[in-house]
């Protein structure tokens, strides 16, 4: 699971120092050391993890520390606040309402999970009330609207797509304005996967942007990215100005730094995780409480909230 | 990382001291070239061990003398250590010498493809069947990912595509063989063998379905996978993009086949998406000592390269 080992590892990290005995400037800075390689190794992004390194030991100043103080308290609070950072940008996520036309858009690298995730998040709004369906806006890659319809077919989800045009431009726009027509409230699009070195993918993603003017979009991040994370979903935000990230394959062994490394970089927040390739392998996601469960901290919630 | 550290310069013998802060320079370097910490870390330990109590010479500073023998560990890694000539191998099984009277008989070269989910399988197979087109095999491509939906479909479109490109073009002639959905892969692998041989196809292509490498049912049943379709070459599908999550996929797909059998070769995916960060690829190998046999650079038919080590050592080290 997503950050699991990270967690375990930080957790014992910081729980060894303050087990210490004498807990000395050198044990402090072993702590943080180990905090560091444990982020590396998840993928967090290399600048990342020296500002945070940076911006605990700031916070901590040890050195400075009156006796009196309580260090364990201070110095386990900083790692929190730093990784809730990490994760969490203080951006209100789109919510979509009932009555209305929500259009939502898709955009993402190749194979990163978007077409399977569409699904998956139009079957969630279908359950809880709205009148969902999907447009294919994949012209591209071969099979596309076939994968796509025979998910929507297994979710009993209507469904829009062309097998023969060329333009995905043309054809979203076609089916979102079919689907405004029939009243439907949850319209997701699912578009081909591209990436930033590539301009024409980048400019066919505006096209289609502008054809149907999303009332969100999203990006969809593979868990198992590394260091190319940061300057995708930059790319992709400057391009596309997504407001919330899907993390998908957060089931398999993957810690997911990367992932998250984009919404330090990007400020956007993660809505959903996906956990699997069935219908029903998709979870809200929150980060504070997602930050106190990964360090085994139920209390720490507590501490923020002062 | 260039300009840091000149204060060691020229025939000075190298002491831990003097390499603690270089080696942790080219260490950062290698983690932001995409190099999982896993391998980059004992890369490092192993240029540090390398160098301790060597004299650098005159008028080179401590940095040029870890940087070259990074670069060195770097291309020695990435060296492959055997023949990748796969046009040679499949010629060798598909006509036999026939000069020689205990040749085996000609039969049908058998080349599967496996990875975790949507790292570029199906396409990748695609490129390969290309290339193999080109040199005027005929081909078979076996849809053995029998759980994704739309994977038969993709396969169906590709296998048309390259039908025309093939027609035009005079080159290998090539069919799918598929049983649709929800059978089991191993089962139709070996069906497919077998029509391959029955029909004298030169070569199979068999696509798998992703799965992650810490399922162990699905990881399981490529073992039963590989003793069914018996294939001369396993190929793992890596991709470019992914961080040190490459270190456990390819030692997983790597063991997954019992104790008898290994993977021939990985092929990198979407080498185009990631600039100079080619880490993927040290990471891979690092934790094998599995050869790359071919770099995915695209989405089309031609975007498949063999491994230019120099390429990927400028790389990783510029
Ligand atoms: N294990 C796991 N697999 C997933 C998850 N989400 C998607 N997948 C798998 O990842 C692969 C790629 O998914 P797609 O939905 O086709 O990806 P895509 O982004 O639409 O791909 P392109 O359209 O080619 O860019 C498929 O094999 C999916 O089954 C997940 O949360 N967990
Ligand atoms: N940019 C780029 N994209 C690639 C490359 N290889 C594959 N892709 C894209 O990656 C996406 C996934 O490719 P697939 O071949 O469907 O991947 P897969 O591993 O078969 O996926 P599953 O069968 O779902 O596990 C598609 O959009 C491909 O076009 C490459 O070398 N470069
Ligand atoms: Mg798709
Ligand atoms: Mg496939």
């Amino acid at each position: 699971m997503v950050l699991q080992d990270l967690g375990r590892r930080i957790n014992a990290a910081v729980s060894d120092l303050t087990r210490s005995q004498n807990l000395d400037e050198k044990a402090f800075d072993g702590m943080i050391k180990e905090i560091c390689a444990a982020l590396l190794e998840a993928d967090v992004n290399v600048k990342l993890v020296g500002t945070l390194r940076k911006s605990i030991k700031a916070t901590v100043n040890f050195k400075d520390l009156p006796p009196a103080v309580n260090k364990k308290r201070l110095i386990q609070k900083a790692v929190f606040d730093e990784l809730v950072k990490l994760v969490d940008p203080h951006a209100e996520p789109f919510k979509p309402k009932k009555g209305k036309a929500n259009v939502i858009m898709f955009v993402g690298l190749q194979g990163s999970g978007k077409t399977t995730t569409c699904t998956k998040l139009a079957r969630h709004y279908q359950t809880r009330g709205f009148k969902s369906c999907l447009v294919c806006a994949d012209t591209f890659r071969a099979g596309a609207f076939d994968q796509l319809k025979q998910n929507a077919t297994k979710a009993k989800i209507p469904y829009f797509g062309s097998l023969t045009s060329t333009d995905p431009a043309q054809v979203a726009s076609e089916g979102v304005a079919k689907f405004k027509k029939e009243r439907f409230e949850i319209i997701i699009v699912d578009t081909s996967g591209r990436h930033r070195q590539e301009k024409d993918l980048f400019d066919e993603m505006t096209q289609i942007q502008r054809a149907i003017t999303p009332d969100q979009t999203i990006m969809v991040l593979d868990a198992t990215i590394g260091q190319q994370a940061e300057a995708q979903s930059k790319a992709f935000k400057d391009t596309a100005d997504y407001g919330a990230i899907i993390i998908t394959k957060t089931d398999g062994h993957a810690s997911g730094g990367g992932a998250i490394s984009a919404v330090a970089a990007t400020h956007t927040p993660i809505v959903f995780i996906g956990t699997g390739e069935h219908m029903l392998d998709l979870e809200r996601f929150s980060p504070q409480p997602f930050v106190s469960k990964l360090l085994g901290m139920g209390d720490m919630q507590g501490l923020v909230e002062h | 990382i260039s300009g840091l550290f000149r204060n060691v310069v020229g025939g000075n013998v190298l002491t831990k001291e003097d390499l603690v802060k270089p080696i942790r320079a080219i260490e950062e370097h290698l983690l932001n070239k995409n190099v999982a910490r896993e391998a980059a870390v004992r890369l490092c330990e192993g240029v540090e061990r390398e160098l301790i109590g060597v004299k650098t010479a005159s008028f080179e500073s401590v940095e040029t003398t870890i940087r070259s023998a990074m670069e060195s560990s770097l291309r020695r890694i990435l060296t492959p250590t055997t023949s990748l000539d796969i046009l040679r191998s499949i010629s060798s099984v598909t006509s036999p010498s026939q000069l020689n009277p205990l040749s085996p008989q000609p039969r049908p070269y058998v080349i599967s493809i496996v990875g975790v989910n949507g790292v570029g399988k199906s396409t990748n197979l695609s490129k390969l069947a290309f290339f193999l087109l080109q040199n005027r095999f005929n081909l078979l491509i076996a849809a053995c990912d029998t759980f994704r939906s739309g994977a038969v479909e993709q396969l169906r479109v590709h296998a048309r595509n390259l039908k025309e490109l093939a027609e035009r073009e005079k080159l290998g002639k090539v069919e799918l063989y598929e049983k649709g959905y929800g059978k089991d892969a191993a089962n139709i692998a070996k069906d497919a063998v077998a029509y391959a041989a029955q029909q004298h196809f030169d070569v199979v292509l068999i696509d798998t379905a992703g799965r992650r490498h810490n399922d162990t049912r699905l990881m399981s049943n490529l073992e039963k996978f590989g003793n069914f379709a018996n294939p001369d070459k396993i190929l793992m599908v890596g991709e470019a993009l992914v961080g040190s999550d490459s270190v456990g996929q390819a030692r997983s797909f790597n063991a997954a086949f019992g104790s008898k059998r290994r993977l021939d070769g990985f092929i990198i995916s979407k080498c185009d998406t990631v600039g100079d960060m080619v880490g993927t690829l040290v990471s891979m190998v690092h934790a094998t000592g599995i050869p790359v046999v071919f770099l995915g650079v695209g989405q089309h038919y031609g975007d498949l390269r063999t491994l230019n080590v120099s390429w990927a050592v400028d790389m990783l080290m510029t």
